[in-house]
């Protein structure tokens, strides 16, 4: 059953909650940590497709209380504007693991563009030394390249895969 | 009345030159100095209305300095000119504070923000985003009547965005831009009599009736160049130091209540953000978002501008 706060709808699924809509002064995210288990909270945010900065504010709350309570966040299926923020506000980041995340990327063959998944720990080589995964373009199957500064659209993942060398 | 000058201080021979064509097509006195101490020297005989100046100048001892007598001689404009070998030195210049009009783009972007921003402080004509617009473009304006409009609206320009073939990216950056810059517009531009923001501790989904006075407008369009979202209030309470300040935040957070978060958050997700002040009267803010380059063809800063109209 869909919980709706204002523009965002939460969804229970197996080991973790579907958030999508919109991340504003409506969403009460702390109340989300009462569905932890355990010390876990798990959330899938592939359907958030904005979030203003009442909900940047907010989201901050999460992570600070999150981390006062001891329970960790694992984030999953990150969409490009929860990425954007991380990036721009490190206090967005808390202590919270991303395991997988959407990033941009446009095919110079036929021009299109796509959000992508990216899988943390799968490619986390790559990642490490900025390198984004190649990419199939899902229209004309030619390679898709990575649609952003690598330096500035990873940045949010600098604190848990420090450069090498 | 003083004849309207610009001072343009740059230490690359070529760059004046480009810049010295791009300026000298307004009509008004062109001044050239190759170094802030001699633009300082300038300044002891010229009253230029607008100083332009090279980002590295930033490391300037003489910056302040310079800044403050440019100032003192009537100059209503600050522009620095930043080559993409300088975007690193942004947070330093916006430290400075001094700096009205911030311009990051390269040729030929440089050339349609440096013509626009000289033709409107020497005419005195700063409002409407048309200016940023080319010939033709369809604006379409509304006004917002109620407080919780502002979801309904932001949605709605989404909407016809990716109706116009944007990337779901230029949405959602305009989006946010007319998230924050509706906000601040119904919350925090309503002052009374003693200069207290009675609106900015509401509850942002709290339902308000926006009277006349209240009613913030909004226009925006799409050139094929640029998504360009104007809000304007009609309070005027926004001040430049403020502006200047918000734009100063290397983190977000830090950029206070009111309407600070909105802007250094507006200003991070745009290309160009233009505030028109107009004090006690009204405030009108543009923000472009440019849609003809991919993002790794784009500079990683964004440029601003803040005009202030002069008393009558």
């Amino acid at each position: 059953m869909t919980d709706t706060r204002g523009r965002l709808n939460i969804d229970a699924a197996p080991g973790q909650w579907n958030l999508s809509g919109s991340i504003d002064e409506t969403s009460a995210l702390v109340e989300l940590l009462a569905r932890a288990q355990g010390s876990l909270l798990v959330l899938d945010l592939a359907g958030v497709t904005f979030i203003n900065s009442l909900g940047v504010r907010d989201w901050i709350r999460l992570q600070s209380e999150a981390s006062r309570q001891h329970i960790a966040i694992e984030l999953r299926r990150v969409s490009e504007p929860i990425i954007h923020q991380l990036n721009m506000i490190i206090a967005t980041r808390g202590n919270s693991r991303v395991a997988s995340f959407y990033a941009p990327y446009a095919c110079d063959a036929c021009g299109r563009e796509e959000s992508l998944l990216i899988d943390v720990a799968a490619n986390a080589v790559g990642l490490a030394n900025l390198v984004a995964p190649a990419m199939p373009c899902p229209e004309c199957g030619a390679q898709m390249a990575f649609n952003d500064f690598p330096e500035r659209y990873f940045s949010f993942l600098v604190p848990e895969m420090p450069r090498p060398g | 009345m003083r004849e309207a000058s610009i001072l343009i201080v740059h230490p690359d021979r070529k760059t004046q030159r480009v810049v010295h064509r791009i300026l000298g097509v307004t009509g008004y006195r062109i001044e050239i100095a190759d170094q802030l101490e001699q633009g300082l020297r300038l300044l002891q005989h010229v009253a230029p209305k607008l100083v332009v100046v090279d980002g590295s100048a930033a490391q300037s001892p003489q910056a302040a300095a310079f800044f403050a007598a440019a100032r003192a001689r009537g100059a209503e404009a600050c522009m620095m000119l930043l080559g993409s070998a300088a975007i690193d030195q942004v947070p330093q210049i916006l430290d400075m504070g001094a700096v009205t009009n911030l311009l990051v783009h390269p040729m030929p972007v440089l050339a349609e923000e440096l013509t626009i921003t000289a033709h409107k402080l020497m005419r005195g004509d700063l409002f409407g985003v048309e200016k940023y617009l080319l010939w033709g473009t369809e604006l379409h304006d509304l006004a917002i009547t109620r407080s919780t409009q502002r979801a309904h609206v932001v949605a709605g320009l989404s909407e016809a965005i990716r109706a116009r073939g944007q990337s779901a990216r230029v949405a959602s950056m305009a989006m946010l831009v007319a998230d924050e810059l509706i906000s601040n517009a119904v919350h925090n531009a309503p002052i009374d009599g003693k200069g207290v923001h009675y609106r900015a501790e509401l509850a942002r989904d709290t339902e308000i009736e926006l009277d006349e006075r209240h009613q913030v407008r909004v226009r925006w369009g799409c050139d094929a160049r640029y998504v360009a979202i104007e809000v304007t209030d009609q309070f005027g309470s926004l001040d430049r130091d403020t502006i200047l300040r918000a734009l100063a935040q290397h983190d977000v957070r830090d950029s206070g209540g009111g309407a600070g978060m909105g802007v250094a958050l507006s200003y991070r997700s745009c290309d160009h953000l233009v505030f028109n002040l107009a004090p006690g009267k009204r405030t009108e803010i543009i923000a472009l978002v440019d849609v003809r380059y991919p993002p790794t063809e784009r500079i990683p800063a964004s440029s601003y501008n803040v005009f202030v109209e002069s008393p009558s």
